[in-house]
């Protein structure tokens, strides 16, 4: 019983473990060790560094609390893992940068700070696509992460050793950050659940920024329970960052069994331009489970998605190209060897620091912000942006929530994507939209294709409609045996 | 032909708020290198900037007290280059909607020079330059900066004095700022063209960079007025470019050109939300608006009789105006409380800075005290000089420095009376004064003051003496 | 074409010429790909903001500045409680 809730029937890896402590079925520290053993076996590459000291310290905490009777929290004692552009006090932060090797931050990020006054046990941070940029976890410069599913096929990014760890058991729970997908992209390539909250939603603070105004921080998690819980936890007002909404008060796992009946849902064509067949019959088949809870769903236009892509590399490139200016070898990070002046240092430092998609990007968001460019491409972009925010106001005013797949296609292999930059950007579509239009989303897997990789969905909300779009999600979760396409046999077994 | 000049000025102001503009580190002047900095203000990755509330206010004070509007919605902006003195490489200032825009200034001719933008922004660290190595403090990287932007209006060095001394009064008189130059917390970048008399179009500009003494930034304007005349007039051309200002040659040399110029990619700044000024706000802040010094000097002169140059020197520190006002209260001659001021107490404050600051023993309830026992003839202002002298080396107040019986009251019958003894007793003086000899009324004069103890008027003891004489 | 060393140069990421062409190889087709928005005809204004907050401002209050020592800790110069660059090494 966790908040007094009936969840005999729970797939919760979180609620799992929690009981376990509970009834004193295992010591933190013994899971703890389970997990480090497991991480240490495991061959996804989804830890760039572990955090075995403060792990076990924590595990001790927690362990003495539980034997000494008192009243543990929901996270308290999980073992969970933390992708490595969210900043930790102490704890090696690198962004998987070569740029940021050896950088140790001297302060908490904000979300961090949460799960740790809960207790959480932070077994390492996670892998990633570096700086965040890319969607296969393969510009890491602690090399890629593979997909549990299948070890010669990515993981998906730039989250995706969180998604690898979670999917893999070796983790209980991830936190990733999602700028134009990188949670729910993973998510869906590995079939686990993500959710990119409402721009404003999760404190933003001590994650590295790679896009301000599309960056979101959220839970990667093997169920839609576990999100909730991991979601409730992290959404708190931060006076830290302006963009935090000081009215946020969310509790979604507690009303996850409210009732879907009467939800009206969306499916905008535009989602399904140029997807693969199979990613389309899974989506086609989950609208079918959805009208059969009782939820009116109708395919609908959404024209104005077609300008998401550039609007979202323009604007995104542009702001990280001024995010990424501080790293210039003198306060922190990476210093080049030999130069002859300071400005050939810090052009040394960053031309050999950096990684060819990093380069790009800030050559581009450069590019687009430079004097006789800006109107043509910043300016004409953000007046996009705008209107892509009014086509989904429109949308929602007629649906609570939008389906659409989280990718179009299933994971793809190694390597496949790394040679044509482009190309990687167009397997973007489908995530994309929301974090211009900085709204919620949750991914969550609907069905394996022939290669037997997952395929993934995501259910699209309103500003703040957190709980509505989980609760959807959970649905489908309760009433679709989806155990048997999201979970792969490794990693730690309880 | 004559050339004229065609000046514009940017004038940085540190805001003297207690912390800075995005984080709660001391802005303070003058501390160990490195000692007010927090993650956010050396701009470790992951941070994020929150806008002090009171930077906004200084600034809209600063908009109200030159006469600018306020953009009721104002939002912050990136201006990106890399430096090391730049911890974010960009610098989070105001781009296409300053807090404030189109004020004024207005010269004692009358001339108005226009500002055409107030925007609030970051200072940047500070390099020391160190043979080999350059070093870098962030103590001022962050702390809260508005920069002035007039139209060029302005045509002479004189009138850029004027200027640069008038917004010093104005700022520190609504006490956004203390404007020390010397410390970093004034600097202007002097823009300069030069065009025929008479013309309209604007010549070509150059920029000087960064001047923090006036004697310099006059200096400087000469300077780089002539070097521009001279070199249209040998056939020559004005590049845009950027200049320093050399101190100890009093010349001016390049820094970058046109072609090196930044491109400084303005954009939103993402992490920071909009502004938004109500009028009611508005409303108020113009009520906290204090009178300026140019209205009290109006005042001083007209209504308490004071010289021009007397009232100039009153009012241009707030804090010494604010003390002489307070002083004057129940006094019948302002004036004496000025020239007590002036004479005395200025002789105590040694520089410019300690005038600012006016940090003195003496309390304006004091002076006002001292000033009322003279109004009451109680004592004369020669006894209230050395008194106040006193009060301001010692910080004794008035009752420890006059002595108890020189209050006590003394009447015109008992200086009469003072008087007859002082002529009895004193035959050969009083012959030499009907010979015509007036220093010996002095002299009984001096001989009167002794027994009085200096309570009586000196004038006053002169009439008494000559009827005396007179009646004797 | 994308004048690329000026983009570079701004961008600080300038080495010499035979290392751009490397990273930017690809740069005219992503700007190509940026390039879908040109024709696009826009109405509406420019768009800030997209949470709809207004003023998000923190009170004129002294937090404590951190130990000169964890600020300098991952330069990797320092000299005399300052951050230090050698003009050359």
């Amino acid at each position: 019983m966790l908040n007094g809730r009936n969840m005999t029937s729970s797939k919760s890896v979180i609620k799992n473990i929690h009981d376990k402590l509970i009834s004193k079925n295992i010591s933190c520290k013994e899971l703890t060790e389970k997990y480090f053993k497991k991480i240490n076996e495991s061959n996804l590459n989804a830890y760039v560094k572990l955090s075995e000291d403060t792990a076990y310290k924590t595990a001790e905490k927690v362990d003495k609390k539980i034997a000494s009777g008192e009243k543990i929290s929901p996270l308290e004692g999980i073992p969970m893992t933390l992708k490595d552009n969210i900043s930790t006090d102490g704890i090696e932060t690198t962004c998987c940068s070569k740029m940021l090797k050896g950088y140790v931050p001297i302060y908490d990020a904000t979300v961090w700070k949460l799960l740790k006054n809960q207790n959480a046990v932070l077994l390492g941070k996670a892998n990633m696509d570096e700086f965040a940029m890319g969607s296969s976890c393969e510009t890491s410069c602690f090399g890629a992460s593979f997909n549990p599913h299948n070890l010669s096929y990515v993981p998906g990014g730039s989250s995706g050793g969180a998604a690898a760890a979670v999917c893999g058991n070796i983790a209980a729970f991830g936190l990733g950050s999602d700028t134009g997908g990188s949670i729910r992209q993973p998510a869906g390539f590995c079939g686990i659940v993500g959710l990119k909250p409402t721009y404003g939603s999760v404190s933003r603070y001590g994650l590295i920024a790679y896009a301000s105004s599309f960056d979101q921080i959220g839970p990667i998690t093997q169920t839609v329970e576990d999100t909730a819980m991991v979601f409730d936890a992290i959404s708190k007002y931060d006076p830290m960052d302006s963009t935090s909404n000081p009215n946020i008060n969310f509790d979604t796992f507690s009303h996850l069994e409210d009732d879907v009946k009467g939800v009206k849902m969306g499916v905008p064509n535009q989602y399904f331009d140029g997807i693969d067949e199979e990613v389309k019959q899974s989506i086609e088949k989950a609208v079918k489970v959805y009208k059969s809870m009782g939820i009116e769903v109708e395919y609908f236009d959404l024209p104005e998605l077609r300008y998401s892509l550039p609007v979202y590399y323009i604007l995104a490139c542009a702001e990280a190209s001024s995010n990424l200016g501080r790293f210039d070898g003198i306060r922190y990070g990476y210093q080049t060897k030999n130069y002859s002046s300071i400005d050939e240092m810090i052009c040394k430092t960053r031309s050999e620091g950096f990684g060819k998609e990093v380069q790009r990007r800030i050559l581009l968001g450069t590019y687009v912000l430079s004097s006789g460019y800006y109107d043509a491409y910043y300016k004409k972009a953000q007046i996009l942006r705008g209107t892509i925010v009014e086509a989904f106001k429109k949308a929602f005013d007629k649906y609570d929530v939008l389906l659409a797949p989280t990718s179009p296609t299933t994971a793809f292999k190694l390597n496949y994507t790394s040679k044509d930059p482009v190309k990687t950007y167009l397997m973007d579509i489908c995530t994309v939209p929301i974090n211009i239009a900085g709204l919620p989303s949750v991914a969550l897997p609907c069905g394996m294709d022939s290669k037997g990789l997952p395929i993934g969905m995501q259910i699209l909300g309103k500003a703040f409609s957190e709980q509505t779009i989980l609760n959807v999600a959970y649905q489908y979760e309760v009433f679709t045996d989806y155990s048997a396409f999201h979970r792969v046999d490794m990693g730690v077994k309880l | 032909m004559k050339y004229e000049l065609v000046c514009g000025l940017e004038t940085h102001v540190e805001l003297s708020t207690k912390t800075k503009i995005f984080c709660g580190c001391r802005s303070h002047f003058g501390s160990e290198p490195n000692t007010n900095c927090c993650p956010i203000c050396i701009g470790l990755p992951g941070t994020l900037p929150k806008l002090n509330k009171e930077v906004v206010r200084y600034a809209i004070m600063a908009g109200l007290a030159t006469h600018c509007e306020i953009n009721l919605i104002s939002k912050m902006d990136r201006k990106n280059y890399v430096y090391p003195d730049l911890p974010k490489a960009y610098q989070i200032s105001q781009y296409d909607l300053p807090l404030c825009k189109n004020g004024y200034v207005e010269l004692e001719s009358g001339k108005k020079i226009r500002i055409n933008r107030i925007h609030i922004e970051e200072d940047a660290g500070k390099l020391v330059h160190k043979g080999q190595d350059v070093l870098i403090d962030y103590n001022r990287g962050g702390v809260p900066l508005i920069e002035i932007v007039t139209h060029p209006d302005i045509s002479s060095s004189d009138e850029a004095k004027e200027y640069i001394e008038k917004l010093q009064s104005i700022m520190r008189y609504i006490d956004v700022s203390d404007c020390k130059m010397q410390e970093g917390s004034m600097r202007c970048d002097v823009n300069i063209s030069v065009r025929h008399e008479g013309e309209t179009k604007l010549g070509v500009r150059t920029e000087i960079k960064n001047m923090n003494s006036i004697t310099f930034i006059t200096k400087a304007i000469d300077y780089e007025t002539e070097r521009q005349i001279d070199a249209i007039q040998s056939g020559g051309e004005i590049y845009q470019e950027t200049l320093r200002y050399s101190e100890e040659t009093n010349s001016t040399e390049s820094m970058r050109n046109k072609e090196n110029a930044n491109d400084y990619r303005y954009f939103g700044e993402p992490d920071l939300i909009t502004i938004k000024t109500n009028k009611e706000d508005l409303e108020k802040y113009k009520t906290q608006l204090p009178e300026f010094a140019d209205g009290r000097c109006k005042r001083y002169v007209n209504d308490y009789d004071i010289s021009k140059s007397d009232a100039k020197l009153l009012v241009k520190y707030k804090k010494v105006s604010d003390f002489f006002e307070k002083s004057i209260k129940g006094i019948d001659k302002p004036k004496t409380v000025s020239n007590l001021i002036l004479g005395v107490i200025f002789r105590y404050i040694e520089n410019e800075s300690d005038k600012q600051e006016f940090n003195i023993k003496v309390l304006p309830e004091d002076l006002n005290k001292l000033v009322l026992l003279m109004q009451e003839n109680k004592i004369n202002i020669n006894l209230a000089k050395k008194a106040l002298g006193q009060m301001m080396e010692t910080g004794k107040k008035v009752s420890e420095v006059i002595p108890d019986d020189y209050l006590q009251e003394i009447s015109g019958e008992e200086i009469k009376e003072i008087c007859k003894k002082v002529i009895k007793s004193n035959d050969s003086a009083v012959k030499d004064y009907l010979s015509g000899k007036d220093k010996a009324l002095k002299f009984l004069l001096g001989q009167v003051m002794k027994e009085t103890k200096g309570k009586a008027d000196a004038k006053f003891i002169e009439k008494i003496l000559a009827g005396e004489i007179k009646n004797a | 074409m994308v004048d690329r060393k000026a983009i570079m140069n701004i961008a600080k990421l300038f080495m010499d010429e035979s290392e751009t062409d490397d990273v930017t190889e690809q740069m005219d087709n992503i700007i190509q790909f940026a390039n879908e928005i040109q024709n696009v005809d826009v109405k509406g204004s420019d768009f800030d903001n997209i949470n709809g907050l207004v003023n998000v401002l923190r009170s004129d209050e002294v937090t404590n500045s951190v130990d000169r020592e964890l600020i300098l800790k991952n330069a990797n110069d320092t000299k005399d409680g300052y951050f230090c660059i050698k003009k050359s090494k």
